[in-house]
């Protein structure tokens, strides 16, 4: 990077369904700030995030010389100088931050997306889910709801399971009846939780195998916080799954670095 | 005639069929209804009737669901929508081919759900090549010939369908000319175009060649700078005017074209025979290259390449009509062709009731980033 181009802040915001995140760079690497709500699209989220973000450094808003806004609530954000499809930006983030990865899976909110890299951290193949929430945040959600568990308690459940419950991976409808009637009948709550979990892989993996499955594997969004999950992926397409704690906020992550190369052109 | 001028009478016949059909019956017109897909409509034409095309309409499906399981071609659901709503009152008939198990059903429950419109079934062989099979496609048209003249009181003549082959081959003709031409004017817009195959439908074909033709010569006297990412698209139906402008907003061009509402109906043309029926049998007999069309060899997947090479298209996108079984089964073969050519493939399921194109977006943007990349 030359000289000219120091102290250029970018900033990349990811609206969700369910969460908003923005991510604050300085010269297209160093992260300045970072920040998560748990509001998404039509909601407060969007606005609130970045007042939260500027509130806790010390670069203005002014300051910010580009700013790329994308996920699904991308369209309609007000204030950004352009927006991305999410694909593109986890790409760029995720492979900005390990250009090993050469496949990446999403599950978020509301959508599941696998990506395929090449060895450039070009997509060259992907595949999303179609509109049921089946495989995606909002499943697990459901499905903690019946269990009376916070989200974040799945992961610990998994963990405890023996013999894993068979639960319906094609229909979150159906999934919850299944669920109940597992519970009725007497099932462990934790082999429970180990089948919605295998469900959710099972699901994902059917279309990871479409676009097909090299290494190194990476999972972001929201649900690869639950190692449960991420577990049964590594069983379902028999590759290690790679994952960090910043895994959620990739493509703010992603949009914040294509907000910088923008900027320099 | 302007261009602009001519792409907005196509625009106003596109999206007005009801009008269109209220023209004609008021000039003392018959109108016959005609479902997807190659229908004998030169049997209609040549009746002095109108033959008006019918691919459904993106509406709430209320009414039909009486009749159908929610897991079914919405394109066959809302035709039958449309006819118990009153859209149709007036028309003398519908001709349903019997090219797909969703066809099959729509034309059975129709006698039920809309008597006042009498159903008259094409039934086509699976086989089109043997004399047996020209036969059977004789006595095809032989059935919708009588149910015509039950329906509408016209009567049939050989020589008057031969008169309208030769009109319908002009049109085909133009058609071809226009996929050419349109290759090479990105300026129009995936919804302009969408609007110049759809109102085909709803004009006699003598007319809408006319109007072609105007068109084709209006843009060969013309030239553009605009550069768009140029895509192939493919699947049964592509009329929604949501999808449409996310792929203008996006700058793609379709440059080529394997959809049946489109260019799949153009590609070929009845010959020269002793009789215009069995010019008409030659034609179905010719016909390829179609999901619904039975062929153990899917030569089909192959034409999608080379087409989409010739035009210098980017990428493929599969615009999948959900349950549409025939088009599902020939995606994975079509998949592998391009993907072992290095094509992209995009696909996109839709149906009749969508109002949301989000995800459709989401996946269009990044088909796009993959195709710039």
């Amino acid at each position: 990077m030359s000289n000219a181009s120091a102290n250029i802040y970018t900033l990349g915001i990811d609206i969700g369904s369910t969460t908003s995140k923005c991510v604050l760079l300085k010269d297209g690497k160093r992260i300045v700030a970072h920040e998560l709500i748990k509001a998404g699209t039509g909601t407060y989220g969007p606005q609130r995030i970045l007042d939260q973000l500027f509130e806790k450094t010390a670069v203005k808003r002014e300051e910010v010389a580009y700013t790329v806004v994308t996920g699904y609530g991308r369209v309609s954000f007000q204030g950004a100088d352009c927006d991305m499809s999410e694909l593109s930006c986890h790409a760029k983030g995720i492979y900005s931050f390990d250009n090993s990865v050469r496949t990446i899976i999403d599950i978020g909110g509301q959508d599941a997306k696998v990506i395929q890299l090449n060895d450039k951290g070009q997509m060259t193949n992907f595949a999303m889910n179609d509109k049921c929430a089946a495989g995606t945040g909002r499943f697990l959600d459901v499905m903690a709801n019946i269990l009376i568990l916070d989200i974040s308690e799945l992961e610990r459940e998994y963990f405890l399971s023996q013999h894993p419950v068979r639960i319906s991976s094609t229909c979150t409808v159906f999934a919850e009846s299944e669920v109940i009637s597992q519970l009725a009948n007497g099932a462990n709550r934790a082999d429970v939780v180990a089948g919605i979990c295998n469900s959710v892989a099972s699901r994902v993996a059917s279309f990871a195998k479409r676009v097909g499955v090299r290494e190194t594997v990476f999972m972001s969004g929201g649900v690869a916080q639950n190692g449960g999950v991420r577990r049964a992926l590594e069983l379902e397409l028999d590759v290690p799954i790679h994952y960090n704690e910043f895994s959620q906020m990739m493509g703010a992550y992603g949009a914040a670095v294509y907000a910088y190369e923008k900027a320099m052109k | 005639m302007k261009t602009a001028e001519i792409l907005e009478q196509f625009h106003q016949i596109a999206s007005s069929p009801s009008r269109q059909k209220e023209a004609f019956l008021q000039a003392g017109k018959k109108v016959v209804l005609v479902a997807p897909v190659y229908t004998p409509e030169e049997i209609i034409h040549s009746m002095g009737l109108v033959p008006m095309a019918t691919w459904g309409a993106d509406i709430e499906l209320k009414l039909a669901k009486k009749y159908f399981p929610a897991f079914i071609c919405s394109i066959v659901q809302s035709i039958v929508e449309l006819g118990m709503n009153g859209t149709f009152d007036g028309a003398s008939a519908i001709v349903v081919p019997s090219l797909c198990d969703s066809l099959k059903v729509l034309g059975e429950n129709w006698k039920y759900a809309v008597p006042s419109i009498p159903f008259i079934p094409m039934t086509y062989p699976q086989n089109r090549k043997p004399a047996y099979a020209l036969d059977f496609v004789k006595a095809g048209y032989n059935r919708v010939i009588s149910d015509l003249e039950k329906a509408t009181g016209a009567k049939f003549e050989d020589e008057k369908l031969k008169k309208s082959i030769e009109i319908y081959n002009q049109h085909n003709a133009a058609m071809r000319k226009l996929e050419q031409v349109l290759a090479n004017h990105p300026e129009i817009t995936a919804v302009q175009r969408n609007d110049i195959y759809k109102s085909a439908g709803f004009m006699l074909k003598e007319d809408h060649t006319k109007l072609v033709n105007e068109l084709i010569d209006t843009l060969e006297e013309s030239s553009t700078d605009v550069q768009k990412i140029k895509i192939m698209t493919s699947g049964i139906l592509t009329d929604c005017p949501s999808l449409l402008s996310i792929l203008d907003e996006n700058g793609f061009q379709i440059v080529a074209n394997d959809v049946a509402s489109e260019s799949r109906q153009y590609r070929t043309d009845a010959p020269a025979a002793d009789t215009g029926l069995d010019s008409l049998a030659l034609k179905f007999s010719a016909m390829d290259n179609c999901s619904v069309l039975y062929d153990v060899e899917k030569k089909r997947v192959n034409m999608i390449v080379e087409q989409a090479r010739q035009y210098g298209a980017k990428g493929v996108l599969v615009v999948l009509t959900k349950f549409c079984d025939p088009e599902e089964f020939d995606y994975p073969l079509m998949k592998k062709a391009c993907e072992k050519e290095n094509l992209p493939v995009l696909l996109v399921e839709v149906d009749r009731q969508m109002t949301n194109y989000e995800q459709a977006r989401t996946m269009l943007e990044g088909f796009k980033d993959m195709l710039q990349a």
